[in-house]
């Protein structure tokens, strides 16, 4: 499933650089936010990718999709090279890979039907007459399980969870090859995102898109992806495969992390809090 | 009353503005007496403009040379100027000429600025740079200066004279635009957008244009009471309409060369344009009260339910270890259709000293309305209508305002989610820790000072002296949650609540929080109440976890027991949903396989 000899994805030594300065200042002033990141994804497989805030991993996502400036290293897709694209983005490359992000309210426009969201990607791509599009637009939220009824709401009126399926819908209508999933459940209630878990999962059996999974909430993580990546300060620390890496983490970051992760069940509490005071006083994984 | 529960925020979350919540925004609108009667007198004027062939007594330009410059007589209601012309034949045609300009000259200014304004906003880099600069000059220049070239190369005239006040507004819509698209291409639709392949032009006018139609129609309406007053000026000067064309600014020059014999002659123009500006601020106003969703706030007397006499001490043995109890507490909020909406429905529960206690619910489960109602911070609308909440015996419930805040800081401490939020921007962490200890202890400001930096010592913020001169913006996420909890200590607590204090931080940081929290708990003996929808959380901090479902409280355990045999079937719900490493790569089951198609809880 995984490491075939052509990946889907091929992130090589990828560096990106941030210009930070404002429009009234003449000076480029760059910080370089991921630094020489190396991975790959195999079809219909989930790379799990966690670190904590300002660890590069949302700017990894936006990289892929090209909506973050390369600055050096290679993203192969499906053996083309996305970065020597040029400044427009290939219609097809816009079809094989999608994004479903944490706020599902914030991605859709407030003032479309959700409907839009979906017939607006089929319109773009030229896919079908209008009367198509609306059946397509209906028969692909019957499969993220909303109802054609749902076609004419707006955000406001719909639930967090309704909402990401819209979300998943829009990215699934193309029939991608590669989701990429920047906290997509994150904001969710915890039994809404159970729901959509399974949704995603269901979805991968059915069509074998993979995903690029980017969470920072390592429970998830662990449950729906085959290998994960370690990001820190914008460098991936660790790597492999997800049973491997979570129970015998090579890097100390890695094991700063799940100490930090809270676990599932109170027994043992008092001893994982010792042991966490014994990493912060050797001064350890502190963030 | 209908008791239906909804979640705390359903009804007003929808902060979004989009076509649905164009009933809402009527709804607002009605409420503004002011803007109703605003809108009113402008379709008046609408009307009069319209009509103005009906219901002028005279044609503008027709004269009568034998009453010139009459006062107020039968033929000439409001008099008549030097040709004889009837001042309100020529008021009511001037109506259609402002109307005329106003409009036409808000169309131009929109058809310049808006575009000019999404390009800069949304190209950024040198385009923006540069037309910003661009921005700037023609702000500089004065408006008139410009309406002057425009007339001086293109001559006199209506079209010329929409064309010269379009240009000078254009750079204020430009300017709005460029700011809101600033905002408005960060958010993740139009990332998405750009992901769904569509054209920059899409993106633009299709995506984000929609978006800012609410301030457009704001500052379109205050440009319209402008334009009239730009148009007033320039034709004053004898600069704007040629002298046949009726209008405000003309009558007024005419008016002022009289101004010694017909002082009255100033006055029907002059109050003409007076309250056609002023309608169209205030309509401007209105309608930007009613976007944002700011509306007085009308106090309702509520007979609340009597507030039972504090229970007798020898009975309560229970509760005189308890510090806080709740009892049978009712919790409603107004609905706008004049019904209620219960969010806690008889909750009751107790912390004692040295406790924590987890109150765990999913959001719309009422645990954030219970903490408000236990520090009198109620949205307005809210009311706890039943029941009871008891602080060392002292009845919290029905408390007025003044009396909560004497106990908010000394008896009851809270950190919020949003670390920076907790803390005021334009503060020093110093001056607001202070402001927190003074007011609950006798202190000078220098022992305010010391007792400062070594709070924040307490919770772990190195170098303490020198960071208190600092603004909570230099403070990272983790640490300004330290200071807030610093805060709140001052006062040194009974209760101290966490309304989802980590939730915004980062695993390692969240678990520094959390276990100084522990810390503190052993070290000042207090009670702390952590609300959160995290079991992680609950599983690693709490010794007795609450949880919550929809306003209703469905059971209270032992954080031990709660995990190992959840009494409640949401609770076993909740806990297979969550996902772990026991359930890797499975199917997570979910709230919906525990419940009957009616709706009922399927006990194991």
């Amino acid at each position: 499933m995984n490491d075939t000899a052509t990946p889907l994805l091929d992130v090589r030594d990828l560096c990106v650089r941030y210009e930070t300065s404002g429009a009234s200042s003449w000076r480029r002033h760059l910080t370089t936010v991921l630094r020489d990141v190396t991975f790959r994804i195999g079809a219909g497989e989930t790379y799990g990718l966690v670190g904590e805030s300002g660890s590069g991993k949302s700017t990894t996502g936006r990289a892929i999709l090209r909506l973050a400036d390369i600055g050096g290293g290679a993203i192969t897709f499906d053996g083309q090279d996305v970065a020597t694209m040029g400044r427009r983005t290939p219609l097809a490359y816009r079809r094989d890979v999608q994004a479903v992000y944490q706020d599902p309210g914030a991605s859709l426009n407030p003032r479309h039907h959700v409907g839009r969201a979906v017939t607006d990607a089929l319109r773009r791509h030229g896919l079908g007459s209008a009367a198509e599009r609306r059946a397509r637009a209906e028969e692909v939220f019957v499969q993220v399980g909303l109802t054609a009824d749902h076609l004419t709401r707006y955000p406001s009126e719909m639930s967090g969870g309704q909402l990401q399926r819209v979300a998943i819908a829009r990215a699934l209508v193309l029939n991608p090859r590669l989701i990429v999933c920047d906290e997509a459940v994150s904001a969710l209630d915890l039994s809404t995102q159970s729901q959509i878990i399974n949704l995603l999962m269901d979805v991968q059996e059915q069509t074998g898109v993979s995903y690029l999974f980017i969470t920072h909430d390592l429970g998830v993580v662990r449950h729906v992806s085959h290998r994960v990546g370690v990001l820190r300060a914008g460098e991936l620390v660790e790597q492999g495969e997800t049973k491997a890496l979570f129970e015998a983490p090579l890097h100390e970051y890695t094991r700063s992390l799940i100490a930090a992760s809270p676990a599932s069940h109170p027994q043992g509490r008092d001893e994982r809090r010792a042991a966490r005071q014994a990493r912060r006083r050797a001064g350890v994984g502190a963030a | 009353m209908t008791t239906s529960t909804i979640g705390p925020n359903a009804a007003d979350t929808s902060s979004t503005r989009q076509a649905a919540g164009l009933r809402q925004l009527w709804r607002r609108l009605r409420s503004q007496p002011v803007t109703l009667v605003s809108t009113l007198v402008l379709l008046g004027i609408v009307a009069v403009a319209v009509l103005a062939p009906l219901l002028a007594p005279y044609a503008p330009e027709a004269t009568d040379f034998d009453h010139p410059l009459s006062g107020p007589t039968a033929d000439h209601p409001l008099g008549s100027d030097e040709l004889g012309r009837d001042v309100l034949s020529q008021l009511i045609y001037a109506a259609r000429t402002a109307l005329l300009v106003a409009g036409g000259s808000v169309l131009v200014a929109m058809l310049i600025g808006v575009p000019l304004g999404l390009v800069l906003g949304y190209k950024g880099g040198w385009y923006d740079r540069i037309g910003s600069r661009g921005m700037d000059i023609a702000d500089a220049l004065p408006g008139l200066m410009i309406g002057f070239v425009v007339i001086a190369i293109l001559g006199r005239g209506m079209l010329v004279l929409i064309l010269a006040i379009g240009i000078i507004f254009s750079m204020n819509f430009a300017r709005m635009v460029r700011a809101v698209t600033l905002t408005e291409r960060k958010k993740l639709y139009v990332d998405s957008a750009h992901v769904t392949g569509l054209p920059t032009r899409d993106i633009l006018f299709r995506q984000i244009l929609p978006n800012m139609v609410g301030p457009l129609a704001v500052q379109g309406a205050v440009f319209l009471g402008n334009a009239i007053k730009v148009e007033a000026a320039l034709s004053f000067l004898g600069l704007g309409l040629p002298e046949s064309q009726p209008s405000w600014g003309g009558m007024l020059r005419v008016a002022a060369e009289h101004q010694a014999d017909r002082p009255w002659m100033a006055l029907p123009p002059g109050l003409a344009i007076l309250i056609t500006v002023l309608v169209l601020n205030l309509l401007g106003d209105g309608l930007n009260d009613a976007l944002s969703g700011r509306r007085p706030v009308r106090k309702r007397a509520r007979s609340a339910a009597p507030v039972p006499p504090p229970a007798p001490a020898a009975v309560a043995d229970d509760a005189r270890a308890a510090v806080l109890t709740v009892d049978d507490l009712v919790v409603v909020a107004d609905r706008p259709d004049g019904s209620t909406a219960r969010l806690l429905d008889r909750v009751s529960l107790q912390v004692r000293r040295g406790e924590v206690l987890g109150l765990l619910g999913e959001s719309g489960s009422g645990k954030s309305m219970l903490a408000k109602s236990i520090l009198g911070m109620l949205p307005p609308n809210v009311y706890a209508e039943e029941g009871s909440i008891r602080l060392d015996g002292q009845q919290l419930r029905g408390l007025p305002e003044r009396e909560f805040a004497k106990l908010r800081g000394r008896k009851l401490g809270v950190v919020f989610q949003n670390p920076q939020g907790n803390l005021s921007p334009v503060h020093t962490i110093g001056q607001q820790l202070c402001e927190a200890l003074r007011a609950n202890n006798e202190l000078s400001r220098k022992q305010a000072r010391a007792r400062a930096a070594e709070l924040l010592e307490l919770v772990g913020v190195d170098d303490a002296s020198r960071r208190l001169g600092q603004y909570p913006h230099q403070f990272s996420g983790g640490m300004a949650q330290r200071v807030a909890i610093a805060i709140a200590l001052a006062g040194e607590p009974e209760v101290l609540i966490l309304d989802e204090a980590t939730s915004a931080l980062d695993v390692t940081t969240q678990s520094q929080v959390l276990d100084l929290v522990l810390d503190l708990r052993e070290r000042f003996d207090m009670a702390i109440i952590n609300i959160t929808h995290d079991l992680g959380v609950a599983a690693e901090t709490c010794d007795t976890v609450a949880v919550l479902y929809h306003g209703e409280l469905l059971e209270v355990s032992e954080v031990n027991a709660l995990f190992d045999d959840p009494s409640h079937p949401y609770t076993e719900a909740l806990l297979a949903a969550h996902p772990t490493a026991e359930t890797e790569l499975d199917r997570l089951p979910t709230i919906a396989d525990k419940l009957t198609v009616d709706g009922d809880w399927i006990r194991k």
